[in-house]
């Protein structure tokens, strides 16, 4: 039974990558610290499809072992759990830097390391990075954790061939709750700075992530690509 | 130059040998994470990192983050990675939180091999860059770079 795990799965990006892999996989885990994972299994229910909810919280050893107990073989791993906690660094405060590092970073390197040995041949992971590890302003915490997420991914790619291959995938704005907070005219100057001139709809990582999920990216590991309409070179 | 040194012996030597003058708070931030093999060891590293730059960000003073280019490629296991990139995604955003002050953030690549005195030198050029200098940028030193992955 081809297994996927998504971390962060209850809504947003996390929920959209579940439902797309409900397309390829016959058993979906839906993980994160949050009590809305009842609605999220509705969402990515489908015919002939296993939908395991797990309630954990991956910055504690025993969030990480529930999920490993829960999980068994691994065909796919989609690390998207992450939060922000933004200033610019000289009003950040310690609490906010080690949170955002250690729900993005700490969690999914925990994570990978304790699924390793689960993980079936031909097996991949994905971690979803940001644009944001190319630098953004009042973003020093989470800039640093995920770029800390590219060089987890090029490392586990190296230590985990040629059995698994493992990837990021770097989201610009997307559309989605925390979208939801920007006041209108920062969000429309965030938009114009988009040669594409829109956001990218979490549809679009999600499709992104099954291919790198996928045997159609056999020869790909341990690459960053880069998501965000073009504002990478504006 | 008077600048808080974070750094290996060797490197210290060198960047005093070049003319910075260590101190506890000083006009710039020199910072070279120490082996990590863990999470927690690399954590302790990416949070002095961030004690420190806020430090020489709320002074206004320039930073240099030094990072081995093996580490940056993942080539000496995820620990030491996650510190080098983490380093170099944060050089790059406090470049831009201090760019209108004029303030340098860069980060500079090394091999394991580089000698001291060079990175010393590389150091001190982007230190004393001022407004019109690099800022946000990697520089590799020793071309271990060449053909591998952008960073």
């Amino acid at each position: 039974m081809k297994t996927a795990v998504i971390t962060g799965a209850a809504r947003g990006i996390g929920l959209r990558i579940a439902r797309r892999l409900a397309e390829e996989y016959e058993r979906i885990l839906l993980v994160d610290v949050s009590d809305r994972l009842a609605d999220a299994v509705v969402e990515v229910e489908r015919p002939g499809i296993d939908v395991v909810p797990v309630q954990a919280d991956l910055t504690e050893t025993a969030g990480i072992r529930t999920v490993v107990e829960a999980a068994g073989p691994v065909d796919a791993l989609v690390n998207n759990a992450g939060i922000t906690r933004d200033a610019r660094l000289v009003n950040m405060s310690e609490d906010d830097f080690t949170a955002v590092l250690d729900v993005n970073l700490g969690a999914p390197c925990a994570l990978i390391e304790a699924l390793a040995p689960s993980l079936a041949q031909g097996s991949a992971i994905v971690n979803i990075a940001s644009r944001a590890y190319l630098g953004n302003f009042g973003q020093f915490n989470y800039s640093m954790s995920k770029g800390g997420v590219v060089g987890l991914t090029r490392a586990m790619a190296i230590r985990l061939a040629p059995d698994t291959r493992v990837n990021a995938v770097a989201p610009g704005l997307v559309n989605t709750e925390m979208v939801t907070t920007i006041p209108e005219d920062v969000l429309n100057r965030m938009i114009g700075a988009i040669p594409l001139g829109r956001m990218g709809e979490p549809s679009e990582i999600a499709d992104l992530v099954a291919f790198l999920c996928s045997p159609r990216s056999s020869y790909v590991t341990g690459q960053v690509v880069v998501i965000g309409g073009g504002r990478s070179l504006t | 130059m008077r600048a808080f040194l974070r750094v290996d012996d060797a490197l210290r030597a060198a960047l005093e040998a070049a003319g910075i003058e260590p101190v506890e708070a000083g006009d710039a931030l020199v910072f070279r994470p120490g082996d990590v093999g863990t999470w927690l060891e690399a954590r302790r590293e990416l949070t002095e990192s961030f004690h420190l730059s806020k430090d020489a960000a709320t002074r206004g003073c320039p930073v240099v983050y030094v990072v081995d280019i093996d580490a940056l490629l993942g080539r000496s296991g995820p620990a030491p990675a996650m510190v080098a990139a983490g380093l170099v995604s944060a050089a790059r955003t406090l470049a831009l939180e201090l760019k209108k002050s004029a303030v340098p953030v860069n980060a500079v690549a090394v091999e394991r091999d580089s000698d001291a005195a060079s990175i010393a030198r590389w150091v001190v050029t982007l230190l004393e860059g001022g407004a019109r200098g690099p800022t946000g940028e990697l520089i590799h030193l020793g071309g271990g770079q060449i053909g591998k992955a952008l960073s």
